[in-house]
C-alpha cells in the first residue's frame, strides 16, 4: 500500500484502499491488528452508514487477533463483534471470544435438493406452504419436532446428526453431506448447562423467528455447469433451503459464558472496548469449557435442522405422492454461519515472525487458529480436507440466502478465501435497514400479496409483523455481495435460485 | 393494564427501591439488525421494569389480559450484571414456561457485594399471544445511568 492509496472516512474511521474490493483500518492504538472490510464501492458506503466499522476495529483488540479481522461483503452492526465478522485468534496464546460468535451458536442454512421442475411445482404451491407451515414449527412457542427429553437433549448434545439417523431422522447420506458430517467431536455436553438444556428441550426441530425460514426455491441460472453438475444442480430444478440455529439452547450458551467469563477475566475485559466481545485466554479452564458447549450446541443445530428436513420430506412426500428418495430429496450440503473452529492455516509473517497480510509476508507458517465466523460462512477450496469426500476435489459448497423476495445463491469456496479470509466468504445479503424502520415502512399482509401477485411467490409466517421486518427492502443486494465474493475469489458463484414458497415465524 | 401496551413514551408505575409509586417509560430504538431500548425510571428498580417493559414489546404488539404472576430473582455482582441477568431471566422464563412476560414489577437492592433483583411479571401463555423471538439480551452499547431526574438504561437485544 503507497501513501497515495485512496482513502474513505466514516465516523472518524480512515479506510485505505488496498486493491479493488479491499479496504484497511490501519493498526494503531489498541489495536493488535488491522481490520479489512471487502466491499465494493456501494457496499461500502452501506457498511460505513452504521457502526459496522467501529465494531470491527473493536474486535482487532482480541489478544491473538492474527493478521487482520475481516469485515465480509455482507457485513452490517450487530452486537460487539459485526455480522459478517472473521477474527482469527491464536490457539496457542490468543483468545476464544462468545461474543465473536453470537447467540445462535451454529446458525446456518442447508439446501436439498429435489428432482422436480418448477412446473411440476406450480399448481401445488399454496398446498406446499401450508402443509409445511402445518408441520413444521415456527415461531415463539411452537415447540418442537421431538419432545427432548433430558437424555434425548444429552444425546443429540454429544452425537449431532448421529443421533438423528440412528432415531430415523436421517440417511446416511445427510451426514456425508454436512460440515463435519454433522458432529463436533469436541462437544463436550457437561459444560453445557441445565437452564440451556430446558431451554432446548421444547425446541428440537424448530425455525423459530426473525430471519430464519423455510423457502422452497428454482434454480433459475448455473454459471458454472462443471462445478454445479458436481452439486447435483440444474436450471429449472427445485431445491429447498432451511435456515436456523440452535434456538433457545445455544443462546443461553453464548449468555451463560458472557457471564463466567467476565467474572472470570475481567482483567482482559477491561483491555476491550466493548464487553460483549469478552474473550477466554486460550488455554484457559473457561476457554476450553467454553469451546466444548460450543461445539454441542453446534451439534444441536445440526439436529434441528435435521429434523426440519425430515419433516419436509414428509410433507412433499404427502403433496407429490412419492416417497422422498423418488423425489430426490438429498442434502446439498449443510453449512454454518455462526462458529468457532481450531482450523490449522498457513499465515503469512514478516521478519519478525509478526502475522502480516500474505502480499507482505516473507514466509508462512502453521498456526492453529480459533477461527471465528460470525454471520460468516467457510468457504474451503478444493483439497482441503475438512471438504467432504463428495465435494473435495471441486471445493466445498457456500449457501448465500437472499431476501424472500430476491434470489439466493450457491457458490463454492475459492481459491483465495484461505490467503485472504481465513476461508471465509458472505453468509446472505446483509440487513440495511432497522427492525422498527422496517415495520413503519412496510406492511406484512401487502408485503405478502404484493410477493404472490407479482413475482409468484408464496408467503405465510406467524406474524405479519414478521414479514414486514423481513421485506426484500430491508436487505442489501444480494447480486452485489456475490459479485465481490466471486471478483476477489473468495466464494465463486456456481447457480442462481428464486424464491417459490417461504415460511417463517 | 390496558389490553393493548402503547409501544413507546408508556407511563406506569412500579415497585421502587423504597416502594414508593415510580414513574417511567421505554422506547424501542432503531438497530440495523436488533432491536435496542432506551428506558428512563426515577429509581433503579423502575428502569429495570421498564427495559423489561421494553423487551415485552420487541416480541409483541398486543397484549392480552391473560395470565399468572410469577417470580423472578437475580443476584449479580453490579448493577449492570443484575440488569443483564434480570433480563436473561425473562427469556429463560418465556421459554420454559411457554408465557410472554408482561406487566412487569421489579425491586432492586444491595446486599453485602451482590445486587439483588425481585421481581414479578405476568405470564400470558404463549397459545393466548402473537410473539416474535428476541434470542438474547446483550452487553453491547449497554448503558445504566444514574441522572438528576432518575434513572436511564439503554440495552440491546439480539434478534
Amino acid at each position: 500500500m503507497t501513501d497515495t492509496a485512496e482513502t474513505r472516512e466514516y465516523d472518524g474511521i480512515e479506510l485505505r484502499k488496498v486493491r479493488e474490493f479491499v479496504w484497511e483500518i490501519p493498526q494503531e492504538g489498541g489495536m493488535n491488528a488491522p481490520a479489512r472490510v471487502l466491499a465494493s464501492d456501494a457496499l461500502l458506503e452501506q457498511i460505513g452508514d452504521d457502526k459496522t466499522l467501529q465494531q470491527l476495529r473493536n474486535a482487532t483488540h482480541l489478544p491473538g487477533i492474527t493478521t487482520y479481522a475481516a469485515c465480509m461483503p455482507d457485513g452490517h452492526q450487530g452486537y460487539g463483534f459485526p455480522v459478517g465478522g472473521v477474527g482469527a485468534t491464536d490457539a496457542e496464546d490468543g483468545c476464544i471470544s462468545p461474543g465473536a460468535v453470537g447467540y445462535d451458536i451454529n446458525c446456518g442454512v442447508r439446501m436439498i435438493r429435489t428432482n422436480l421442475t418448477y412446473e411440476d411445482l406450480q399448481g401445488n404451491e399454496e398446498e406446499l406452504v401450508e402443509s409445511l407451515f402445518a408441520n413444521v414449527p415456527s415461531g415463539l412457542g411452537g415447540g418442537g419436532i421431538v419432545e427432548g427429553d433430558a437424555d434425548t437433549v444429552e444425546a443429540v448434545l454429544e452425537r449431532g446428526m448421529e443421533w438423528a439417523l440412528a432415531e430415523g431422522y436421517a440417511t446416511g447420506d445427510d451426514l456425508d453431506h454436512c460440515e463435519d458430517e454433522g458432529r463436533r467431536p469436541d462437544a463436550r455436553p457437561e459444560f453445557v448447562s441445565q437452564k440451556a438444556k430446558d431451554r432446548g428441550r421444547n425446541q428440537l426441530g424448530s425455525l423459530g423467528s426473525g430471519n430464519h425460514f423455510l423457502e422452497i426455491q428454482r434454480v433459475t441460472d448455473v454459471f458454472d455447469e462443471a462445478i454445479a453438475d458436481s452439486f447435483g444442480l440444474q436450471e429449472d430444478q427445485i431445491v429447498v433451503l432451511i435456515h436456523c440455529g440452535s434456538r433457545g439452547l445455544g443462546h443461553q450458551v453464548c449468555t451463560d459464558y458472557l457471564r463466567k467469563i467476565e467474572k472470570g477475566h475481567g482483567d482482559l475485559l477491561e483491555s476491550l472496548p466493548d464487553k460483549e466481545l469478552a474473550a477466554a485466554p486460550a488455554g484457559s479452564e473457561l476457554a476450553d469449557e467454553y469451546y466444548g458447549a460450543m461445539c454441542a450446541a453446534i451439534n444441536f443445530a445440526w439436529v434441528n435442522r435435521q429434523l426440519i428436513t425430515h419433516r419436509t420430506r414428509r410433507v412433499f412426500e404427502r403433496v407429490f405422492r412419492a416417497d422422498a428418495d423418488e423425489l430426490g430429496m438429498e442434502l446439498l450440503y449443510d453449512v454454518a454461519h455462526n462458529i468457532a473452529k481450531k482450523e490449522i492455516h498457513e499465515v503469512g509473517v514478516d521478519e519478525d515472525g509478526t502475522a502480516v497480510p500474505t502480499e507482505d509476508a516473507v514466509a508462512h507458517e502453521e498456526r492453529e487458529l480459533y477461527v471465528h465466523r460470525k454471520g460468516a460462512t467457510r468457504a474451503f477450496p478444493a483439497g482441503r480436507e475438512e471438504v467432504p469426500a463428495a465435494y473435495r476435489d471441486v471445493g466445498q459448497p457456500v449457501i448465500i440466502p437472499g431476501s424472500m423476495g430476491a434470489g439466493s445463491y450457491v457458490l463454492v469456496g475459492g481459491d483465495e478465501s484461505l490467503a485472504q479470509t481465513f476461508g471465509s466468504t458472505a453468509h446472505g445479503a446483509g440487513r440495511v435497514m432497522s427492525r422498527t424502520a422496517a415495520k413503519q415502512e412496510y406492511w406484512g399482509e401487502t408485503v405478502q400479496d404484493e410477493l404472490r401477485d407479482q413475482d409468484h411467490i408464496y408467503v405465510k409466517a406467524q406474524s405479519g409483523a414478521t414479514v414486514a421486518e423481513e421485506a426484500p427492502g430491508v436487505y442489501k443486494d444480494v447480486d452485489e455481495v456475490v459479485r465481490v465474493s466471486d471478483a476477489l475469489g473468495i466464494g465463486d458463484k456456481v447457480a442462481r435460485t428464486f424464491p417459490v414458497c417461504n415460511i417463517k415465524g | 393494564m390496558s389490553e393493548d401496551t402503547e409501544r413507546t413514551g408508556r407511563n406506569a408505575t412500579a415497585e421502587a427501591d423504597d416502594g414508593a409509586d415510580d414513574s417511567r417509560w421505554f422506547e424501542l430504538r432503531e438497530h440495523t439488525a436488533d432491536v435496542a431500548v432506551a428506558a428512563a425510571a426515577d429509581s433503579l428498580a423502575g428502569v429495570f421494569a421498564a427495559v423489561a417493559e421494553g423487551l415485552t414489546a420487541a416480541m409483541c404488539d398486543s397484549i392480552p389480559t391473560t395470565g399468572d404472576r410469577f417470580e423472578i430473582l437475580a443476584r449479580s455482582e453490579s448493577p449492570e450484571a443484575a440488569l443483564f441477568d434480570y433480563l436473561d431471566d425473562c427469556i429463560y422464563e418465556r421459554d420454559v414456561r411457554g408465557v410472554l412476560p408482561v406487566d412487569h414489577r421489579a425491586t432492586v437492592r444491595r446486599d453485602g457485594e451482590e445486587w439483588v433483583v425481585e421481581a414479578t411479571a405476568r405470564g400470558v401463555p404463549l397459545a393466548d399471544v402473537t410473539a416474535r423471538d428476541v434470542k438474547a439480551v446483550t452487553y453491547s452499547e449497554m448503558e445504566l445511568t444514574e441522572a438528576d431526574d432518575g434513572w436511564r438504561a439503554y440495552v440491546v437485544f439480539d434478534v
